[in-house]
């Protein structure tokens, strides 16, 4: 007899089984025997024997009093095996029997009369099976079955691949196992392909695709003893096994993950004393007590075994995930090769870079260059900007690069422009995904290595703290192609959302404080933000956004689910704490996303609306009492110190004339750096009356300053100046102090790239727009042409404008908000009417969202709100220059 | 024995939940839940569009009592989830035949 050695990764463990001869042992002495072999294996497990032979000798006993059995069976029944053999399959095909794992065994039969002859002796041998201990779980086919493809029944045919003789006619075997299964796997190879790729994806999205799992499955989880042989399978069946190669090191550190977590599930079972692979806090700390698995002599409490558990299934997922994407391991017929051939792969030019798109992915065409760290982290950037990501072949030539010191390391720091860069992107979570992976994210934020892989035994939290902080990004970059309906409603906040970048940077760094010993995580996790603030350089204003939203992290969750959101002391408390609205959005896209990557059910669609309703009312408090609080300069004395401090030469007095009478939001949106250059504006007013300051933001976008004394129709002529320039508002602050002063802020798009290609016309530019406002120069010339041009192009997406007034939110003003489509020159339109008809605007927030204004304007007709009657004139003055 | 529910103020769960387990209740579930009595909804108007808000949300616990607490659990119920306003929420009580653990089938108030 001859066993064939399957094909396959390098693990195969044991020798052939020898055919066992003898009377028939009684069961009474059979079962008895099991039982003590198995004691001895067990304690021998627990004394130290390695896992690989624990299955190796479970195996054997499985072998042994199996074909003891059988050979029995026969006698008993007065049979002999010819036209009858039995197979081990699965698992036990390869010996890789754990304590309590099904015996998966083949019937195979030569014909279907051979079927109906042994069925009785088949019950008697599987019954005797069951009674000495072994859990059988078999099956039954002819040798023509076997030719057949059961298509729904992948998994017989997966099992089928890791066959093994046990007993009986061994020509019968060779007959299946030479020319039968050789001949129907080649046919079946395409099915079997695309059907193994299925359920492995099928089982990796049953646990949420990520190996950080608080309380693992070590067998089904990803990265888990199935993702190896699921590998294995793949390979095995691939029609081109080249493209699977995998070097010595790997296959090394591949066989030892197998070790680890094959003694994991060994443990597992004779712990449990049944076939659960869950491996529980209770058990965790069992294993890290005993060692389980590590042989350095090194003692670890639960938490820094679990690490290793982490680093070993990591091993495996990613072996895993290479075979998953080799789509060419898919064979294709005659005519799809023919096609491809002259199609080619899908390859973007890499203009002078080191890396470009082929086939949807990220590849690496000049790996030497990345030794160069900026290529690689301008490689992540792309990726994080594209949402494109990157191949498992570019990660694996990433870390060559990092694993080979000979290649000399230069520009090794990310500064916070790039990181800044890449964090504020549509799609943070492919550049932040992989380079955790490879261990770059640890390089450029080491602060980041002390939630490595860390399990907080919490019954809420599903995942390990680094796994849930990825997570929360990627729940926000999601939005982009909102996958529920929660998403959606959440969706315009992702996508207009001010300093994306501080948002993602504070949910990278949320967590931390989980990994250092505080009392109170969120105390360590400021601690991480400082240390990292300081090395990368961030500015006092970015960090104390951040620090903003680290601290108060848990409020707006708390808020909604312990206070009474429908309470109007409830939302003025809260809209207190955040500030102001651009801090609300950051703050509730950072709740949504916390919640929702605690576990997949903690973000129910009751408390995304409890969510939705706090950050409505919230905003709704910001716009609609804007007039509401104003400053008190003399009570301000924090602030007061802060802009003395950065201002040359300012007196207290002077300081406290600019801010008196101004909007609270005013001290919200502007930092003291912000302020201190406005009084400096303030005070060449004497002798300049309009003062201008311009600022390039990134590309196209810029903003404005400009301070004046107030007059009629201000508001409109920076609209059309703006406007007559091409320029499109995108946001924009009309402020007033209680002596009349005007600081107005705009934000623009320079559509036609007029400023940024001619930096000589940004002076003219200035010029133009304080002449006009001091009545030097006429408004209309620049407006004419503009509007015709911009009216001929269509809008991409339609919306319907609508307005409203509010008598009730402000003391003293009726607001006015109007919701329109956006077009250049539009603001201008709305602030020549409201001029035209004698509204004095107070305060306007301007904002934009895609095609969308929203625009609110505070309006007061000679110092008290609109009437009646002038609100249906301004409706009707509006309806017919808007539409 | 008796089955209660009552339906909270989500604000008011977790002062209630505590006093819950000082009377010495351990058990009980809890659901999130959506409606309104009296409490009608509102609309709120979010960057031109608008929000009904007519099923407010709410909290719903559950538990079966032995006679004997009924009074002690509704009282404790009464004192913390009370805000005094429209909406505090009801508390309903029915009739309950048996009770039975899956684990080891017992029957009764041995079950509670």
């Amino acid at each position: 007899m001859t066993t064939v050695a399957r094909p396959g990764l390098r693990l195969s463990f044991g020798q052939p089984i020898k055919k066992m001869q003898g009377s028939v042992t009684p069961q009474s002495v059979l079962g008895p025997q099991a039982d003590d072999e198995r004691q001895r294996i067990r304690k021998e497990f627990e004394s130290g024997v390695s896992a690989r032979q624990t299955v190796l000798a479970l195996c054997a006993l499985a072998d042994q009093k199996t074909q003891q059995v059988f050979e029995d069976s026969l006698q008993t029944h007065g049979q002999t095996s010819s036209g009858f053999c039995l197979l081990a399959l699965g698992g036990y095909g390869r010996r890789l029997l754990f304590p309590y794992s099904d015996l998966d065994i083949l019937f195979l039969f030569g014909t279907e009369k051979a079927e109906q002859t042994f069925r009785p002796l088949i019950s008697d041998f599987s019954r005797t099976l069951w009674d000495m201990g072994f859990r059988v779980s078999s099956a039954g086919r002819t040798l023509e079955e076997c030719k057949r493809i059961e298509e729904d029944n992948i998994e017989f045919h997966l099992a089928l691949l890791d066959r093994r003789f046990l007993a009986g006619d061994s020509e019968l075997f060779n007959r299946l196992d030479n020319r039968i299964l050789p001949t129907s796997e080649k046919t079946a190879r395409p099915f079997l392909l695309t059907q193994l790729h299925k359920l492995t994806k099928d089982r990796l999205n049953r646990y949420g695709n990520t190996i950080f799992h608080l309380e693992p499955n070590v067998k089904d989880a990803p990265g888990g003893l199935r993702d190896y042989q699921a590998a294995a399978w793949l390979r095995q069946i691939a029609e081109n096994k080249q493209s699977l190669n995998i070097t010595a090191a790997e296959e090394d550190l591949a066989s030892g993950a197998v070790d680890f977590l094959s003694a994991i599930r060994c443990f597992l079972h004779y712990a449990n004393g049944r076939n659960d692979n869950t491996l529980t806090y209770e058990l965790q700390a069992s294993a890290a007590e005993r060692s389980l698995g590590v042989f350095d002599g090194e003692a670890r409490n639960a938490a820094e075994w679990m690490r290793l558990y982490f680093r070993h299934a990591r091993t495996l997922n990613r072996l895993l995930l290479r075979y998953l994407e080799q789509k060419a391991l898919v064979p294709q017929t005659f005519r799809q090769r023919f096609f491809n051939a002259a199609r080619g792969p899908k390859t973007e030019p890499p203009n002078g870079r080191p890396f470009g798109v082929r086939d949807g992915m990220y590849e690496v065409f000049n790996q030497p260059a990345l030794s160069d760290r900026s290529q690689i982290f301008s490689l992540f950037t792309e990726a994080a900007r594209a949402g494109i990501p990157l191949s498992r072949q570019a990660e694996r030539c990433i870390a060559y690069i990092m694993q080979h010191p000979e290649l000399p390391v230069s520009n090794a720091q990310i500064s916070w422009a790039s990181l800044r860069e890449m964090l504020g992107a549509d799609y943070p979570g492919f550049a932040l995904r992989p380079m955790q992976r490879l261990g770059l994210l640890t390089d450029a934020l080491p602060e980041f290595s002390r939630i490595d892989s860390l399990v907080v035994r919490d019954f809420y939290h599903r995942y390990t703290v680094d796994e849930h902080s990825l997570r929360t990004i990627e729940h926000l970059q999601e939005m982009a192609d909102p996958p529920d309906e929660r998403a959606e409603h959440f969706q315009p906040l992702w996508r207009t959302v001010d300093r994306r970048d501080l948002l993602i940077f504070a949910l990278l760094l949320h967590d931390i404080g989980k990994g250092m010993p505080v009392e109170n995580h969120v105390t360590g996790s400021l601690e991480a933000l400082a240390s990292a603030a300081e090395r990368l350089k961030l500015s006092e204003e970015d960090v104390a956004e951040v620090h903003f939203l680290i601290e108060r992290h848990l409020d707006m969750s708390a808020t909604m689910q312990r206070r009474d959101i429908f309470d109007p002391a409830t939302v003025s408390g809260f809209a207190a704490t955040v500030g102001n609205q651009e801090r609300l959005q950051r703050l509730c896209l950072l709740t949504y996303a916390d919640i929702h990557a605690v576990n997949p059910e903690a973000l129910t669609p009751w408390k995304a609306d409890m969510l939705w309703q706090l950050f409505v009312a919230t905003s709704n408090y910001f716009s609609r009492t804007l007039d509401r609080d104003r400053v008190h300069a003399p009570d301000e004395t924090s602030l007061l110190e802060q802009v003395r401090g950065v201002l040359a030469g300012g007196t207290t007095e002077e300081i406290e004339k600019f801010l008196e009478g101004l909007p609270r939001r005013y001290l919200a949106v502007h930092s003291a750096n912000d302020i201190a250059q406005h009084i400096a504006m303030y005070r060449k007013l004497r002798t300049e009356p309009v003062q201008v300051e311009l600022r390039q933001g990134s590309g196209r976008s810029f903003s404005l300053t400009l301070m004046t004394a107030d007059r009629p129709s201000l508001f409109a002529t920076i609209a059309g100046v703006l406007a007559g320039w091409g320029m499109n508002i995108i946001k924009a602050d009309a402020f007033a102090n209680a002596a009349g002063t005007v600081v107005d802020t705009f934000h623009f798009a320079d559509l036609h790239h007029t400023l940024e290609l001619n930096p000589t016309e940004i002076d003219r530019f200035r010029r133009s727009l304080a002449d006009v406002v001091n009545g030097k120069a006429p408004l209309q010339p620049l407006l004419q042409g503009r509007d015709k041009a911009s009216r001929e192009r269509p809008p991409k997406v339609a919306i319907e404008t609508k307005f409203g007034f509010d008598d009730n939110s402000s003391e003293h003003s009726t607001l006015l908000e109007i919701v329109a489509q956006d077009r250049p020159g539009l603001l201008y339109d709305i602030g020549s009417t409201l001029a035209r008809l004698w509204c004095n605007i107070e305060v306007a927030l301007i904002d934009t969202e895609g095609q969308k204004v929203i625009d609110v304007f505070y309006l007061t007709e000679q110092g008290k709100k609109l009437g009646p009657e002038k609100q249906a004139a301004l409706f009707e003055a509006l309806r017919t220059k808007l539409g | 024995m008796m089955k209660l529910e009552a339906i909270i103020q989500p604000s008011r769960f977790e002062s209630v939940k505590d006093a819950l387990r000082e009377a010495g209740i351990e058990g009980m579930t809890v659901t999130e839940v959506r409606g309104h009595g009296r409490q009608k909804g509102h609309t709120e108007v979010y960057r031109g569009r608008e929000y009904t808000v007519d099923l407010l949300p709410k909290i719903k616990l559950e538990m079966v009592l032995p006679d004997k607490l009924v009074n002690t659990v509704v009282d404790t119920i009464l004192k913390t989830a009370k805000t005094g306003k429209i909406g505090d929420g009801k508390i309903f009580l029915s009739r309950v035949d048996e009770a039975i653990r899956i684990r080891n089938e017992e029957r009764g108030e041995n079950a509670l």
